[in-house]
């Protein structure tokens, strides 16, 4: 039945543009549209719209006169029509609308004043004008993560630090500010005593705020409990929002040509240069997905000698990418079991590079394994886009799998006084190296290479080497490397939000002073709302990643010999303390909560509201094919009916005048639609 | 330069705020930038048209391939020379403004990308809008072959209704699809 029904449409459609192809019906077209067109309903509300002379409409008051497509002049028209019209109309349903009005000028201020404090609009402009909209994505995407870890740092703030330095005043004389030891290399290290300082978590104790709900464990446990179950939120609510965008758009992604083409040009080029590299981009991609058809058409054909062959050299080359990573992971294992390898008494540069060992193999691992895996992609014969994706997929999984290859190895050598501070210091040396490495990155390579090459444009090893290219993927994914260091710390290490504020404050800047002033528009640029997709994406797999790791951590390991948690034998000794110490009905309301019987329920409860979600998708889907189906047939009975009409129409001029020679053409044309149209030819004959 | 704000009476500065997308300061700059392109021979003028040439020298609009249709799109000039006057000025640059609508945003492209100005866009505009797109030069045009191809995509994915045009409603789908389009449709002087 439904295949019928398609294959019908088919029919129709085929004919509509067979018609249209032809001159004839061109000619008929304007004919018709004349005489007729103007006089259907719809376009006679269409018309009645645009005119903005009957603003009766309800809609229109509701709506701001600035929202409405016609030019300033119209606009004041309208305005006084509708000031004419309140008059007419009640003193209460004035009130309304001017009270109406009034709310939204104040919504739109404040909006205003808020996007007004963002900062770096500017910015934002200069780049958009210069790289295009794709790149500043990745600037955006890196304010997003600022404002998300003052968050964090408020937060913490907010439960750790002021209560600690309210009610510890004996902490502080604990513990020496300087020693004879301490040195500027401490900062590096985080030994020495920054490890005493507040940075790290074995600097919190339980202090004379100790009520059996209301202490410093329960502070802490709760500051970090918010902050991932907030950015869990936060990460999530963006990532389903932009899955929305890229879940519509999805539906013929290989070829969205009229999205390219429709939206294709970027209005904020102001740029000459980038206009020209514009221009070619869209031409090259136009001509990749006409090639990509091509391609999907080749692969159709395949032959099996070439299937074979071509499985073949893929398995290899994954096994070659399998190799790499395994090899990689292999030396951060070494690297890590050596740097925890007490040793007396080296040069300090030694001890630097020792204790520096696991994160300079795990950096130089992620800056030369992409761009292999680059090199590899291209040889498996994927179309291009895939290409893109199986890199980026492969770098995003050496990542997030070389730091958690990194912490499974430093758990495992935990024997330590105060484990706890020696892992957070492990982050903190990721961290502090992370940065270390995005400045030299700059200052050291990417710069002298820029000008290097403007110096002598015209030298062989300028046109060889050239400019660097911005890669945006690379670039999101160091933000996002620093992000999960920053989660998977939080714990050990609670100031780390508020080192990652000024570290991404430094980075902006760096990474805006090479983007204007050593890069060149890279020759691909990326689709924004797919790549935000993907940016969040990949920060929620972070964030995942972190999660897990801090709560196995947690749950699998007594809490060491300092911090706010020493002497308890797990660390939520201190809620389920905190809970015994309740009254009767709130105890047993909290056990209810946490026992199974409650996750049954609450299990049973998003199974049924998904079926229903998904039902109601599915509904909703089949009736958009058919609505989309009547309006392929609403418009050729239209255009049916309009032709039948234009011919009669010119059939009475004809025998009106009574001039014969065009007849002729006419005339096929008439029994052209006649042999389509056996139900009203009847009328039509009698007519004429 | 201090004259300009006096220039424009504070109840027109607040009427345009209301009536168009743009803040004061937007205004303001979008007053002097005119008046610079006026030159001295049209201030006393009441209400100065600067021609389409002048217009286009603007920056802003120079590497746009579509500036032409732009101008003509926001012209009320009554001999469609595309020139332009304060307020179309003000109605241009509404439209592309950070705060505009999808709504108006679609609606403009459309008609920009309507080159024969007949409501719907037909094979010979998706045409004209392709070589704008990918640059108006023999050896950077799509071979015709590849423009028909593309034509034929194109009408197969948004011509809903299957007329060989695309109409309003079936260009303002597709846009809506689009989330980028906002970002993007957008001229800040």
């Amino acid at each position: 039945m439904e295949d019928r029904e398609r294959k019908h449409v088919n029919f129709q459609r085929l004919i509509s543009e067979e018609s249209c192809s032809s001159t004839l019906s061109d000619e008929s077209c304007e004919y018709y549209q004349t005489e007729i067109f103007d006089q259907l309903p719809s376009s006679l509300h269409h018309r009645r719209q645009r005119g903005g002379s009957h603003g009766s409409e309800g809609g229109r008051f509701s709506q701001p006169l600035k929202a409405l497509p016609i030019s300033l002049r119209e606009k004041r028209n309208t305005r006084e029509h509708q000031n004419l019209q309140r008059v007419n109309i009640g003193f209460w349903e004035s009130w309304r609308q001017s009270q109406q009005k009034g709310c939204r000028r104040i919504r739109e201020q404040m909006g205003m004043v808020l996007s007004g404090m963002l900062p770096w609009r500017r910015t934002f402009h200069k780049i958009e004008g210069k790289f295009g909209v794709g790149v500043k994505a990745y600037f955006v995407f890196l304010r997003y993560l600022l404002f998300l870890n003052l968050l964090h740092f408020i937060i913490i703030a907010g439960t750790v630090l002021i209560p600690t330095v309210l009610y510890d005043k004996n902490v502080s004389e604990d513990y020496p500010r300087t020693n004879e030891n301490d040195s500027v290399l401490n900062i590096f290290l985080g030994s020495g005593f920054v490890e005493r300082s507040p940075v790290f978590y074995g600097f919190y104790k339980r202090g004379s705020l100790a009520l059996t709900c209301l202490n410093t464990p329960i502070l802490f446990l709760l500051g970090i409990a918010c902050i991932l179950i907030l950015s869990l939120f936060m990460v999530v609510r963006r990532t389903v929002v932009g899955f929305k965008h890229t879940w519509l758009t999805e539906n013929r992604y290989s070829s969205n040509v009229s999205y390219k083409v429709f939206c294709g040009w970027d209005f904020c080029i102001q740029d000459p240069q980038t206009a020209l590299l514009k221009h070619s981009f869209i031409r090259n991609e136009l001509k990749m997905d006409l090639e990509e058809q091509k391609f999907q058409q080749k692969v159709s054909q395949r032959s099996l000698g070439q299937w074979v062959r071509l499985v073949f050299l893929r398995v290899i080359l994954n096994f070659i990418v399998l190799v790499l990573l395994t090899g990689s992971f292999c030396m951060i294992y070494y690297a890590t079991e050596y740097s925890q390898i007490q040793l007396t008494e080296l040069h300090w540069i030694l001890s630097l590079l020792r204790g520096y060992l696991p994160s300079i193999t795990i950096t130089i691992a992620n800056f030369v394994l992409p761009h292999i895996f680059n090199k590899i992609a291209a040889f498996e014969d994927y179309s291009l886009s895939v290409q893109l994706n199986l890199t980026l997929i492969r770098s995003i999984f050496l990542k997030l799998s070389s730091l958690g290859i990194y912490l499974f190895f430093v758990y495992t050598v935990r024997d330590k006084q105060c484990w706890e501070n020696k892992f957070g210091m492990e982050m903190y040396r990721l961290f502090i190296f992370d940065f270390l490495a995005c400045f030299f990155f700059a200052f050291f390579l990417v710069y002298p290479r820029a000008r290097l090459v403007e110096k002598n444009p015209t030298s062989k090893f300028a046109r060889i080497v050239g400019k660097q290219k911005f890669m945006i993927p690379f670039n999101v994914l160091d933000l996002v490397y620093s992000q999960t260091i920053t989660w998977v710390g939080l714990f050990y290490c609670p100031l780390l939000p508020g080192m990652s504020v000024l570290k991404l404050l430094f980075i902006f800047y760096i990474k805006k002073f090479t983007v204007l002033r050593c890069c060149a528009p890279a020759s691909r640029m990326f689709r924004t709302s797919s790549s935000s997709v993907l940016f969040h994406f990949m920060l929620l797999l972070s964030l995942l990643l972190s999660i897990v790791t801090l709560i196995n951590n947690i749950v699998q390991f007594e809490p060491g010999t300092c911090g706010p948690f020493k002497g308890d034998k797990t660390v939520f000794n201190v809620t389920s303390a905190c809970v015994n110490s309740l009254s009767d009905p709130a105890r047993n309301a909290i056990n209810y909560l946490t026992s199974e019987a409650f996750a049954f329920t609450l299990i049973l409860a998003e199974i049924i509201i998904l079926t229903s979600c998904v039902s109601r998708g599915q509904a909703n889907r089949h009736a958009i094919e058919r609505l989309k189906d009547m309006l392929v047939m609403c418009s050729s009975d239209k255009r049916f009916l309009v032709k039948q009409h234009s011919t009669w129409l010119r059939r009475q001029r004809r025998t009106q005048t009574s001039v014969r020679s065009p007849g002729i053409r006419e005339g096929t044309y008439f029994t052209q639609w006649n042999e389509t149209s056996e139900p009203l030819s009847v009328p039509m004959g009698e007519s004429s | 330069m201090g004259t300009t704000a006096s220039q424009l009476p504070k109840e027109l500065l607040s009427e345009y705020q209301e009536l168009t997308f743009l803040t004061k300061q937007e205004i303001l700059l979008a007053h002097k930038r005119f008046s610079e392109l006026a030159g001295k021979e049209d201030r006393h003028h009441p209400n100065p048209r600067v021609p389409m040439s002048k217009i286009l020298m603007l920056p802003e609009l120079k590497s746009n391939p579509f500036r032409e249709r732009i101008c003509q799109v926001f012209s009320t000039s009554d001999v469609k020379d595309g020139s332009l006057s304060f307020e179309d000025f003000l109605d241009l640059l509404s439209a592309f403004s950070d705060s505009a609508t999808l709504e108006i945003k679609s609606h403009y492209a459309f008609r920009i990308f309507d080159f024969d100005d007949d409501g719907t866009l037909d094979s010979s505009d998706l045409e004209k809008l392709v070589n704008c797109l990918t640059g108006d030069t023999d050896d950077t045009r799509l071979t015709a072959e590849e423009m028909r191809q593309l034509i034929s995509n194109i009408l197969e994915e948004s011509d809903i209704d299957k007329d060989g045009t695309v109409n309003l409603s079936e260009f303002q789908h597709v846009i809506s699809r689009s989330p980028d389009f906002v970002s993007s449709f957008k001229i800040v002087l």
